[in-house]
């Protein structure tokens, strides 16, 4: 297996010329020819940048079993799982479970799948990490996860790319404003990922978390670290527990950019939303995940937003309301012309009732769509970096969904964290509580 | 009928199972059959195309639950269930009164219909046989069943025979406000409790409406199992040849292979999928509970026979992992169990065809159970000519009789 990004070049009219800062266009290319002896050699896989890496649930994405999800076109051939999904209990011997993750999870040879340890869509941690270990709640209680026992275990699931353990820092933490807490974490994660670096078998790609949270001195020593490891073959930007405005955030993010390898692919967990996207290839993110859809899906919603092309197309808000009185007699589409799986079979007033009588199928349907509608606005992205537009198109894109006071249009991950699993039902027990106000 | 057309084209030459092809308006489906239940018009987190590729021929919407949400205006609207929920085969819909005697506990029946408090608005309401018929009108299924007095299959005394005489009145006005004669079919209900007397007399009286296709009612309620299937059986001798029976409510794999023995040639239960939602697998031999620590590093799929998308992609030990977790796990888990229904009644189907169906049936029980085999079971196979307890010319298989009516636990 081998992986190499292809960054085409400078895009002219966005960021500087070597690609540092700015939007830029890549492709991702996998290859597996030889993996295992005898094996024909398969084609290779390649993933078009700016772009997501498909977000799933104990391997799978949410709601949607391998045979409709399947039904979806024109998603990127790339999926993260994290470990944390298979730690609520004992962690099964992997050895023993055939032939790695992508065999386990029913995941398709071709795809790229990333390893990652802690689920984006969780921003509250409490599990506290030592010196040794990577502490993580679990359904089943704390789990401990030691460089050592991650290295074995990435090892048996031979992803294609792993993320390594890294100390993330939790706001607000006391600690913090002395920069003691953030030290730590980056020789921790620093010795981490020196550890599972000499304790692997498995080749696959490294993608390291940049560290340094709030603190820029910090920022540039787990930057240079980094920089100067061949083994790293791209970057993360994990700061979803930071509690600071995403902008600030970026700031930080651009600051590390700036003295990391520019050759290397940047995924940034947490910046899933619309407008966080947007933002964060503009600073020149290459991949986040497809956790805001999943968002959208939980709240009974259908994405409507539109990026370039027809301004006047939809309203301001993003998505319609399925839960809404009006959708009750509604036998138009989801969005009209859509070419989705749902769209093209089903309308508001099924989707709408499913919702009120809290089958399961209408998150099904609402997540086909939403994904649906998530690739088409990374394809109308891409399309718009290309041209050397994005800035352009972006502040078309603010204008119609967002003001002065944020983007209200793309909030539905900060509602998914206080939710709790099981979507339907909740909901329905929220809209049941506010209607009674 | 001219909604439905029902043709016997095998004959089992040992027991009185049959294989047949029903022609209904949206589909030619085949039975013996196995109908998953879709309360609310959708079968548990579903789509209609993967119920197609698990070749289900015919679905269950419930009446009461479908008349209040979304209720028959929008479903008229809308062009029928059918149309709502984008399923263009076969459907059936129950009369309602099951439902509102079994849910609601303030029902009251009078020669009227019926009598229950609303629980939206605690209003007192009447479920009617007009009503029921008219409601299924409006969602338009292929299969209609009259509202029927339902008594508990435990209930005796004089009432079940009240029950019987007033579910057959309830016929004579369901057949009257019947609108749609030639796009759907009414099927009168088999009662009479455990009675034989009674059963006889409502099968008889039934038969003179000639129905399109009889139900066999008021069973599986937690009666003894030797009860029941003398119930059926005794239903099955009088209703006719050449119209299709169903057995409502029955889905566990034994009884759907007595009951075919039988000759019942329908069937509709919500275990198979109400149990997938708490981790639990379908196999021959009885039911896998994911959830428990022993699937942990287990690599075997739930069923190495079995050929739906989950057992083609998933181990136990992934399966153990996400069932009761996540949405998709309880997906994965209904996709089997449908699949594990729908291949057990093509392999009684094609065993009929083939003619060997007494030897399916050796082979079936001796895979759940065993040696020991309950003795209802037993009983039910030897009054239609196939001795489980005589050891066969083949395998010497030979059961030993006992007096569970279920099995404690797989046969593994
Ligand atoms: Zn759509
Ligand atoms: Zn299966």
């Amino acid at each position: 297996m081998t992986l190499r990004f292809e960054l085409k070049g400078a895009i002219s009219g966005a960021g500087d010329a070597s690609g540092t800062t700015g939007a830029r266009m890549g492709r991702l290319v996998l290859s597996r020819d030889g993996d295992q002896a005898g094996s024909a050699a398969t084609a290779d896989t390649s993933i078009d940048t700016p772009n997501y890496l498909k977000y799933t649930r104990h391997g799978l994405q949410p709601h949607m079993v391998r045979e409709v999800a399947a039904e979806l076109e024109g998603m990127p051939a790339a999926t993260r799982v994290q470990l944390e999904d298979f730690l609520a209990d004992e962690l099964p011997d992997y050895g023993k479970l055939g032939d790695g993750m992508h065999e386990f999870i029913g995941l398709d040879r071709s795809e790229l799948l990333v390893l990652d340890t802690l689920d984006p869509t969780v921003p509250g941690r409490t599990a506290k990490s030592s010196n040794t270990f990577m502490g993580i709640d679990s359904e089943g209680g704390t789990r401990r996860l030691t460089a050592e026992v991650f290295a074995r275990v990435a090892d048996q699931l031979k992803p294609d790319v792993v993320v390594p353990l890294a100390d993330y820092v939790e706001e607000p933490h006391p600690s913090l404003t002395q920069g003691k807490r953030i030290s730590k974490s980056v020789s921790r994660s620093c010795k981490w990922l020196e550890e599972y670096l000499s304790k692997r078998k498995h080749a696959a790609a490294v993608f390291a978390p940049v560290m340094g949270s709030h603190s820029t001195g910090l920022r540039d020593i787990s930057a240079k670290m980094l920089a100067g490891l061949d083994e790293v073959a791209g970057y993360v930007f994990n700061d979803v527990s930071l509690d600071v405005a995403f902008e600030k955030k970026l700031q930080l993010v651009e600051h590390s950019l700036e003295r990391l390898d520019a050759s290397k692919p940047r995924y940034m967990a947490g910046a899933s939303a619309p407008d966080s996207a947007i933002r964060a290839i503009l600073r020149g993110i290459d991949l986040v995940d497809s956790s805001y859809p999943y968002a959208v899906t939980e709240q009974g919603f259908a994405s409507t937003y539109v990026f370039g092309g027809d301004s006047a197309a939809t309203g301001s808000a993003g998505h319609v309301d399925l839960w809404q009185e009006s959708m009750f007699s509604d036998f138009g589409p989801l969005v009209e012309g859509c070419s989705c799986y749902t769209c093209r079979t089903h309308h508001r007033a099924y989707i709408h009732h499913l919702l009120m009588t809290k089958e399961m199928l209408s998150t099904v349907l609402l997540q086909m769509h939403n994904m649906h509608w998530y690739q088409r606005f990374f394809a109308a992205v891409r399309e718009s970096v290309g041209r050397g537009r994005l800035q352009q198109d972006a502040e078309r894109f603010f204008e119609r969904y967002c003001s002065d006071a944020g983007c209200a249009a793309f909030g539905e991950l900060e509602t998914l964290g206080k939710q709790e699993s099981s979507p339907t039902t909740k909901i329905q027990r929220k809209r049941h509580a506010e209607q009674a106000q | 009928s001219p909604a439905l057309k029902f043709e016997v084209f095998s004959r089992c030459s040992t027991t009185k199972a049959r294989a047949s092809k029903m022609h209904l308006p949206h589909y030619t489906a085949h039975t013996p059959m196995f109908m998953p239940v879709g309360t609310m018009g959708s079968i548990k987190g579903i789509t209609t195309r993967q119920l197609e590729t698990l070749d289900c021929h015919v679905i269950l919407g419930n009446t009461y639950h479908l008349g209040s949400r979304p209720g028959p205006e929008l479903l008229e609207k809308a062009g029928g269930l059918h149309k709502f929920m984008a399923w263009d085969r076969g459907m059936l819909t129950d009369s309602g009164g099951f439902q509102m005697v079994s849910l609601l506990k303030l029902a009251n029946i009078t020669e009227e219909g019926v009598e229950f408090e609303n629980p939206h608005d605690g209003k007192v309401m009447m479920l009617t046989p007009e009503m029921s018929i008219g409601l299924q009108n409006a969602i338009g299924a292929d299969i209609m069943m009259q509202l029927d007095d339902v008594v508990s299959s435990l209930t005796t005394g004089p009432r079940v025979e009240e029950a019987m005489w007033r579910s057959v009145r309830w016929l004579d006005r369901s057949m009257k406000a019947h609108k749609r004669p030639t796009e759907q079919n009414l099927f009168p209900i088999v009662q009479g409790g455990l009675d034989p007397r009674l059963r006889t007399l409502s099968a008889t009286e039934l038969i003179k409406r000639n129905a399109p296709g009889y139900a066999i009612g008021g069973l599986s309620g937690g009666e003894a199992k030797g009860a029941f299937w003398r119930m059926v059986s005794l239903s099955t001798d009088i209703l006719p040849t050449n119209k299709p029976r169903y057995c409502m409510g029955v889905g566990y794999a034994e009884d759907l292979v007595v009951c075919s023995a039988l000759g019942v040639d329908m069937y509709d239960c919500v275990f198979p999928t109400r149990t997938a939602r708490f981790g639990n697998a379908l196999v021959r031999t009885g039911s896998l509970a994911l959830k428990q620590g022993r699937f942990k590093d287990d690599q075997e799929p739930i069923d190495r026979d079995c050929d739906c998308p989950t057992c083609r992609t998933y181990s136990r030990a992934y399966l153990h992992t996400t069932v009761t977790k996540d949405t998709t796990g309880c997906h994965l888990i209904t996709v089997h169990n449908i699949a594990f229904q729908m291949r057990l009644m093509r392999d009684i189907r094609r065993a009929v065809i083939e003619d060997r169906f007494p030897e399916f049936i050796r082979d079936f029980m001796q895979t759940r159970f065993g040696k020991t085999v309950p003795r209802w079971v037993v009983e039910a196979l030897q009054s239609v000519g196939v001795d489980l307890t005589v050891a066969d010319e083949k395998g010497g298989y030979a059961a030993t009789v006992i007096d569970d009516d279920f099995q404690k636990a797989p046969n593994v």
